[in-house]
């Protein structure tokens, strides 16, 4: 068994303390100390206490650190924890989707590391070693990656070499802060700073009139914009520092960060959908970025967050392409648009935007005493038909030999990749406005995971009849998929995959939920379900209900 | 294409019924301690909620619908937004059927079908009779079960 790195124990101090000192320093400040009825003898009362609980936290990290033993076998990944509540835990190798490294800047100092393991279930971190030292860190990595493959042969067991696929240059990097803008932002920034229109106004000298008013604006709006940009800027720099995208056998393994270095890996053989972004910025100059989807919880942010990782923060679009191509070989797209109407729907909701914005500022308008431009939008309306033509021409979708390919979005345009053997559901909807235009949107459900910021891949706003013979095309293919993999992997298919392939065989399908639930340590289970993994059950009442569940079998 | 068992409409008029009486709750207290309403105003409130949640609810008993196809189930759903979603058989995960306290007295059930996707996570199919429940369960299961191991090509 073995144990954390001693360097843990200062750091961890650290942390815990740096909370309570804050603390304490805020109730010094704020004259806390002086307790009325102790006089004098108050404030060293406080000192005291405060070593007191400096003891304390420096004798439990001490403990901590001494009842913390962890071991690699060769099935499971055994750690055995806790000061007060002792914790065994024995996650089967099997479960783990990735071994995720991350650094901050003093944990680079000490040559310590935090180290998280994934599953592709959970939506929180499996478990998390806090902290090793940055060898371990990546010997474990290292080690889990080759035990999971099954190398039994000790020849086997020297390091794979990790062949480099792509690294931000520092032109790639300036660039990727550049051109990394949000163009969302100066779009909510100003709707939020809009109300404060009425104070603003009244800052105005009287007689300036609307063409001051309009110069304001204007500043105003440029001021947004250049600071989210630099934020923007900054952000992705931060991020993107240093970045390496590397191969090893069958996972794909990265490197970045400025201040909080992290070292991850994407597991090929989990990938559930490829987006290819880019933004008008970008494509003007011909770059893209590529985010790779897997199922299950990935940590730090700047990836998109839950479960997407970024590939390919920033490179020329064939160079995007070709990666993308080189993980899931789906060709060249061909998009198929909406049906022409669609422009007219968005113009119409264009429209209506504009009217209602204008109705509020005519509504402010007349509440205040100040004369507000509420015309002023009419500038925008010459800009409507250009704005739906742009929406409609932007969206397609493509059904290739194995994959579908669906693209939308104009200021954050993704077209996302999906294998046919990843679809989980297919969900046709048609929205009251839809159905009045005989439209509806086809939506493909995957394992990976949703963020707040992004989507399934979706055609969005087909016609009703494209949308019905779409459902039936991707179950079809969803099939003939499943049924090709099953036969291969009967056939006695290999283990190892070169990144052309993309994927492993697998006994079962790569639907990494599923696996969970064959397992002992039942952790992940679905949030309401009473289901026993191994056996069936009667009745099993709970709190107010009678769930009676059934397991079906190996998951699929 | 199968419909919902009748009685469900009782539970989701209900829903409406006591949605309408919380509107009705808040817009009495907003009239008492905050903006004074005209007289008229509070009862409108309760009356418009309630008649369009039964409306609502009626609609979409009519509009709910399930086929257990060859390869995968289908259900429609919804009033404003018309959706349609096919859960193939390989996909499901497992199957449960569930009965609240209201399906309970009411002898309603639910049978809900998980996948490992994210926005289909769970499909449920309410308003069944406790057998009818239990046999849709056993047959998704056997058809589940089937489809995995079925050496197809």
């Amino acid at each position: 068994m073995t144990k954390l790195s001693p360097l843990s124990v200062p750091y961890r101090v650290l942390q815990r303390g740096g909370s309570i000192a804050f603390a304490l320093v805020f109730a010094l400040a704020s004259g806390a100390s002086s307790i009325p009825f102790l006089g004098l003898a108050g404030p060293i009362a406080f000192v005291v206490l405060a070593a007191l609980i400096i003891l304390l936290v420096v004798a439990y990290e001490l403990a901590y650190y001494r009842r913390y033993e962890y071991e690699l076998t060769t099935d499971t990944f055994d750690i055995q924890s806790g000061v007060v509540a002792r914790r065994n835990r024995e996650i089967p190798l099997r479960r783990i989707q990735n071994v995720d490294i991350s650094r901050n800047v003093v944990q680079r100092v000490l040559g310590v590391a935090a180290v998280d393991f994934e599953t592709a279930g959970g939506s929180e971190t499996e478990a998390a070693i806090r902290y090793v030292s940055f060898e371990e860190a990546k010997r474990l990595q290292g080690e889990i990656r080759r035990l999971k493959r099954g190398a039994e042969d000790p020849a086997e067991r020297e390091t794979e070499p990790a062949s480099e696929l792509f690294a931000l240059s520092d032109r790639e990097l300036a660039l990727v802060g550049a051109l990394s803008f949000d163009f969302r932002v100066p779009g909510i920034l100003f709707v939020l700073g809009s109300g404060s229109f009425p104070i603003l106004s009244t800052a105005v000298p009287d007689g300036g009139g609307f063409p001051v008013v309009v110069g304001g604006l204007l500043f105003l709006f440029v001021v947004v914009v250049l600071f989210s940009w630099a934020a923007g800027a900054v952000l992705a720099i931060v991020n993107y520092y240093g970045f390496r995208l590397l191969r090893t056998g069958d996972e794909l393994q990265y490197e970045r960060g400025l201040l909080q270095r992290y070292d991850g890996s994407i597991p090929l053989d989990k990938i559930q959908t490829l987006t290819v972004e880019d933004n008008p910025l970008k494509r003007y100059f011909d770059y893209a970025t590529l985010y790779i989807e897997t199922a299950g919880y990935a940590p730090g942010q700047g990836g998109g967050g839950r479960g997407s990782q970024a590939a390919v923060p920033l490179a020329t679009r064939p160079r995007v392409e070709q990666l993308a191509n080189d993980i899931e070989s789906f060709g060249a797209p061909e998009f198929q648009r909406p049906p022409r109407r669609v422009r007219r729907r968005y113009a119409a909701r264009y429209l209506i935007g504009l009217g209602v914005v204008t109705a509020l500022l005519f509504g402010v308008d007349s509440l205040l005493a100040q004369s507000l431009p509420w015309f002023g939008t009419a500038v925008l309306l010459p800009l409507v038909p250009f704005a739906a033509h742009v929406k409609w021409k932007h969206r397609g979708y493509w059904l290739g030999d194995d994959h579908v390919v669906t693209r939308n979005g104009v200021l954050k345009r993704q077209i996302k990749v999906v294998p046919y053997y990843r679809i989980q559901t297919v969900i046709d909807s048609r929205t009251i406005f839809q159905r009045r235009w005989k439209l509806a949107t086809v939506t493909v459900d995957t394992a990976g995971s949703l963020s707040l910021t992004q989507q399934d891949a979706a055609a969005v706003d087909v016609d009703v009849q494209t949308a019905a013979k779409l459902r039936g095309t991707l179950e079809e293919r969803l099939r003939s998929a499943l049924a090709a993999r099953r036969s291969a992997s009967r056939s006695g298919g290999t283990r190892t995959a070169t990144l052309s392939e993309g994927r492993t065989e697998e006994p079962t399908d790569g639907v990494p939920a599923a696996e969970d639930r064959e397992t002992d340590v039942s952790e992940d289970d679905p949030p309401t379900a009473e289901s026993d993994p191994e056996t069936e059950r009667g009745s099993n009442t709970e709190a107010g209900g009678e769930a009676e569940s059934t397991e079906t079998r190996d998951p699929g | 294409m199968n419909s919902l068992h009748p009685r469900v409409q009782v539970v989701w008029i209900g829903r409406a019924l006591f949605l309408a009486g919380v509107v009705g709750l808040v817009v009495v207290a907003v009239d008492r301690l905050a903006v004074s309403l005209p007289a008229l105003v509070p009862p409108a409130v309760i009356l418009f909620v309630a008649v369009v949640g039964v409306v609502h609810a009626l609609l979409r008993y009519r509009l709910w619908g399930y086929e257990v196809r060859e390869d995968s189930i289908y259900l429609e759903r919804g009033v404003l937004t018309r959706v349609r979603t096919v859960v193939p058989f390989v996909r499901i995960q497992h199957v449960d059927s569930s009965r609240g306290p209201v399906e309970r007295v009411l002898g309603l059930a639910t049978t809900v079908v998980y996948t490992a996707g994210s926005r289909g996570a769970d499909v449920s199919v309410p308003g069944l009779t406790p057998d009818g429940a239990d046999d849709l369960r056993e047959r998704l299961r056997r058809l589940a079960i089937r489809a995995e191991s079925e050496d197809a090509v």
